[in-house]
């Protein structure tokens, strides 16, 4: 316990020095929004539209960001004092909790600013959040687990991004789903999806902290 | 001789059950001969997905046993899937030309099979890039593990919870197979050629792989 603390507390402290993660997920959230609303602004989208560019915007911003937490630690050359340091397990807690802080906090800031600025109102607000933070859930568990096997590969290119894209698919396609049930309001909401992103979130967590020493240990 | 030489009988069997002996289906007519090549195609990828995953977790608990032969087989399973998966898209994709009008319509059976490709593509982009790492057997084998847990997710939530033109699939709600006796034989016949072909190319490529490794064995030895 006090492992994991120790790690979560250097991680945000080191975050919040360099601050290399959340300054390029968030400018990346914020330039995506905007050139989304500057081209279709006006044009009165239709709400599965809507869905889909959140959650592409959701997804392409997290994935400039969740991977980093693991590929840091290989580049600063820390991995190997934290393998002496900490049991594996301990770190494999801290980053899932460092990644779903980070990646509830760039969907508390997407959401919002879309909203603003493509003038959309969800009619189902609590469908509307509740997807947005189980989908999120989802997304950091499966990506915590694929940034540590990126990072043991020197963390090349777009190696997450093509691992992650198929393995998050079917979150994003009940997300989008869901979204779009939340902006139109108009059919009735399935709350057994949500159910479903929070059943996965913990089934694939539970997974990798089972599998997480044979990525890390050497 | 080995069960899956079988494979010798079975198949040309198969084919002739499929083409000459099973009547066509009611309203599909003739088309519908491709079900006996789709549903066994489509299975023996699912075999061979749950192949590499046991072997991944084989290789995971069995400490530095073999785990390079282990290694290979999960690799040749893998591959031997992905080709499977592609036959099962395409027939797949014919058959809806022939009834739909269109090889593709985003159906949420044709998805799921795409992204359940992407997952084992995915696979060989990451073992490639591991190629210097020595735990290269073991984080490949946690991603196999990991997809052989989303799998099922493809294979038989998404497409029963989203609405699809597909037809009832085998294993349905009410557990009745709706097809006439001949053709019920003939695809069976037909999904036990496909398994044995499944474990005839296994076999000769696991005698490959064992074949590779001792040659890099005695090359690393001299």
């Amino acid at each position: 316990m006090k492992g994991i603390y120790k790690n979560l507390r250097k991680d945000f402290l080191v975050e919040y020095r360099n601050r290399s993660a959340v300054n390029i997920s968030f400018a990346f959230a914020l330039i995506t929004t905007m050139s989304v609303s500057l081209v279709a602004g006006g044009t009165g989208l239709e709400p599965h539209i809507h869905a889909i560019l959140i959650w592409m915007i959701i997804f392409f911003s997290g994935m400039n960001g969740l991977a980093h937490t693991f590929i840091r630690e290989e580049d600063e050359k820390n991995a190997l004092f934290l393998r002496l340091s900490y049991q594996p397990e301990g770190i494999y807690i801290s980053k899932l909790i460092f990644n779903i802080i980070f990646f509830t906090g760039i969907i508390a800031l997407i959401c919002p600013l879309y909203l603003f600025f493509l003038q959309t109102k969800p009619q189902n607000p609590v469908l509307f959040i509740l997807t947005a933070f189980s989908g999120g859930l989802a997304i950091a568990s499966i990506t915590t687990i694929l940034g540590a096997m990126v990072s043991k590969a020197g963390g090349k290119g777009s190696l997450f991004t093509v691992l992650s894209f198929p393995l998050i698919l079917p979150v994003m396609w009940i997300s989008i789903s869901n979204t779009w049930i939340a902006i139109e309001g108009n059919k009735v909401p399935d709350y057994r999806n949500i159910l479903f992103l929070f059943l996965f979130s913990g089934v694939i967590a539970l997974i990798s902290y089972l599998l997480f020493r044979y990525i890390w240990v050497e | 001789m080995k069960v899956h030489k079988l494979v010798y009988i079975l198949m040309p069997l198969a084919l002739y059950l499929a083409f000459m002996w099973a009547p066509p289906a009611a309203i599909l007519g003739e088309a519908s001969r491709i079900l006996y090549f789709h549903v066994p195609v489509a299975f023996v990828s699912v075999i061979a997905f749950v192949t590499a995953g046991i072997e991944s977790i084989i290789i995971i608990i069995q400490k530095n046993k073999n785990s390079l032969l282990r290694e290979e087989k999960a690799y040749n399973a893998t591959l031997i899937g992905l080709i499977f998966s592609v036959l099962t898209l395409v027939t797949g994709a014919i058959w809806a030309n022939l009834n739909w009008g269109t090889y593709w319509n985003w159906d949420p059976r044709q998805t799921s099979i795409v992204i359940l490709l992407l997952i084992y593509i995915a696979y060989f982009s990451l073992y490639s890039a591991l190629s210097d790492n020595e735990n290269r057997g073991k984080i490949s084998s946690v991603y196999l593990i990991l997809a052989m847990i989303i799998m099922p997710v493809f294979v038989f939530i998404i497409p029963r919870v989203y609405d699809s033109l597909h037809p009832d699939t085998l294993i349905n709600a009410d557990k009745k197979m709706y097809l006439d006796p001949a053709m019920k034989i003939t695809l069976f016949v037909s999904t036990a050629a496909f398994t044995l072909l499944y474990f005839y190319i296994y076999n000769i490529m696991n005698r490959i792989s064992v074949i590779k490794i001792k040659i890099q064995e005695k090359h690393h030895a001299l």
